[in-house]
């Protein structure tokens, strides 16, 4: 039977002292979602990450994929697939010796599948981890990775680090290789260019809080980005803007829920970018909080 | 158990410096010692030990052997064979002890903590491997060694008998009993339960602690101080300097008055309250370990 959401958190509290990294997430993710975290740091987004894979303790609900992630953590492991931060695979280990050791402890993990993909790779199965460029440890994490069966695939800062190529090379490969629309993924990451075009929804974080939650579609119809003509200015400055930035000297109208035939006639009109769109929803938080 | 299986593979890929070929590169010295010795190319003569051929020029020596019974003959060749692999043995508990202290402190300073717990394994199972890997399986790997020691010994002695006509080749094959290598192994695995709560302390020193050496050491001094400020007694430092000793210590205290321990006593070490006063303490800091490295989530990106 398909389950409806892979993860379900209501008023999900963890504190460390007197500072609360999670203060009250609701959130449900549906099976299929490609979901990203975005937000500053500190926000709680690895700390999410972390209760999700049950590895915290919190206070509050949290089911995911119909486990208690902290009682139920090994039964759950087996259907949760996790990358944070790719350097961590073990340098001592040959890729076969690291291959075998997945093979003997995941009961969803298909050696051949791995080997198979590795073998379009420049990795040799004698070659010592320590002795592999960056890039390589990536495509081998990323390679045992999609050899696993897993529902849920959770990505915490997966391309720290890395140079542009392979950050690029890492979300297209997951993307093409791995989703097949079935299996869920959170994705947390500073470099939200990278991945807003693998993403279907977005939630923002700000002081463990989310602040908007919602599937980039309906992000591109709610909110638009003007580039107004010089002449048109005043009339975009009077459809009130929930956000104005200034881009090479020229003004960037931010409006949400105005309709695009009224913007076409000021100038040039698109969706935002997800990294801008989280900037001025948190200059609105910031100056609401203020005012 | 395939997983238990895997995870002990893993330890040994990982140490196999320490646990495998150390005791081996050792073993291969002292059988080219023993070499060495009956073919007459060194000698080695301490105030403490003699390992030398010089004895049997000795008029008593040879009378002995030609005399002496069988059991006679093993007991003696059993002492020198235990005093002969003590540096493998010794080799051995360096490599456990420094496993013992990194194990769970490297884990987390190099982050492949990360990578081992985004696997399907509990951290339960994680910390048994360990502790059966110095209880149960390094004794095992250690065995061969020995054996092989004692085989190339035994070889060397018969060959410079029978050359030199002190005693026919078949002579110390006669009171060599291959049923030692029982012994030799029950022995190992006794000796690793008698040291468990010693381990199981480093473990979990290695655990908890940024620094483990000193967080092994210290907080021990400190205990044993104190105790002898406040109580004016000792028994934690009894209880190390015992568990640092060999096994026989773990027997009830009269036996030794009454005749030599032997390998067969094993079973009446299970009946001193020592023994589970260990193994209760070992389970606590086997608790305390899992707990630990459960906990050990710092790794955060934020």
């Amino acid at each position: 039977m398909e389950r409806e959401f892979a993860v379900k958190a209501k008023g999900v509290i963890k504190s460390y002292d007197n500072n609360h990294a999670l203060n009250g997430i609701d959130l449900e993710v549906r099976s299929g979602q490609v979901l990203g975290l975005i937000g500053p740091n500190g926000a709680g987004k690895s700390t999410f990450l972390q209760a999700v894979l049950g590895l915290l303790n919190t206070e509050g609900e949290l089911e995911v994929l119909g486990l208690d992630p902290r009682k139920e953590r090994h039964k759950l492991l087996q259907k949760v697939c996790s990358i944070t931060d790719v350097a961590v695979l073990p340098k001592w280990m040959t890729v076969e010796q690291v291959l075998q050791y997945v093979d003997g402890v995941h009961p969803r993990f298909n050696l051949e599948k791995a080997k198979s993909i590795l073998s379009k790779t420049d990795i040799k199965n004698n070659s010592k981890i320590k002795t592999l460029s960056r890039g390589l440890v990536v495509q081998l994490h990323l390679s045992i990775v999609m050899a696993i069966d897993a529902e849920l695939l959770v990505l915490d800062e997966p391309t720290l680090g890395l140079d542009l190529v392979y950050r690029k090379e890492f979300y297209s490969q997951l993307i093409e290789d791995y989703y097949d629309g079935n299996k869920t993924i959170l994705i947390s990451t500073h470099q939200v260019e990278e991945i807003e075009g693998v993403l279907s929804d977005a939630i923002f974080m700000n002081q463990g809080r989310i602040v908007m939650k919602d599937s980039i579609d309906a992000i591109n119809e709610r909110f638009l980005e003007l580039r107004p003509n010089q002449e048109s200015l005043e009339r975009a400055r009077s459809l009130n803007p929930m956000h104005i930035r200034t881009e090479l000297g020229r003004e960037v109208f931010l409006f949400e829920g105005t309709g695009i035939d009224k913007l076409n006639e000021l100038g040039e009109v698109r969706p935002p970018f997800i990294a801008d769109l989280f900037m001025a929803i948190m200059d609105k938080t910031k100056s609401e909080g203020q005012g | 158990m395939n997983t238990l299986v895997t995870l002990i593979r893993r330890e040994l890929q990982e140490h196999k410096v320490g646990f495998i070929y150390a005791p081996f590169i050792v073993t291969c010295v002292l059988s080219l010692v023993v070499i060495s010795v009956y073919f007459g190319l060194t000698d080695i003569q301490t105030t403490e030990f003699n390992f030398t051929t010089k004895i049997y020029e000795n008029e008593q020596a040879l009378e002995w052997m030609a005399t002496a019974d069988i059991e006679q003959i093993t007991a003696v060749m059993r002492s020198g064979l235990v005093v002969l692999a003590l540096p493998i043995l010794l080799t051995v508990a360096f490599a456990i002890l420094a496993f013992n202290l990194s194990t769970f402190a490297d884990e987390r300073k190099d982050r492949t903590l990360i990578f081992w717990r985004s696997l399907p394994v509990s951290d339960l199972t994680t910390v048994m491997s360990k502790i059966l890997l110095v209880t149960l399986i390094i004794p095992l790997i250690v065995l061969p060694n020995i054996i092989l020691l004692h085989l190339i010994s035994l070889l060397s002695a018969s060959i410079y008998f029978a050359t030199n006509d002190i005693v026919p080749f078949g002579w110390v094959w006669s009171a060599y009993s291959f049923t030692d290598w029982f012994r030799i192994i029950f022995s190992l695995w006794a000796q690793s339960l008698w040291s468990l709560p010693l381990m199981a302390w480093l473990m979990f020193a290695g655990a908890f602690a940024k620094r483990p050496i000193m967080g092994a050491f210290v907080p021990i001094a400190v205990v044993v101080v104190l105790e002898g400020i406040v109580f004016k007694t000792n028994h934690i430092f009894h209880f190390i300097e015992d568990r640092l000793g060999f096994w026989t210590s773990g027997l009830p205290e009269q036996l030794e008055e009454v005749r030599v321990v032997d390998v067969s006593d094993i079973y009446l070490m299970f009946s001193t309250q020592d023994f589970w006063i260990g193994m209760a303490l070992s389970t606590l800091l086997i608790g305390g370990i899992v707990y630990f490295r459960s906990r050990n989530n710092d790794y955060s990106s934020e």
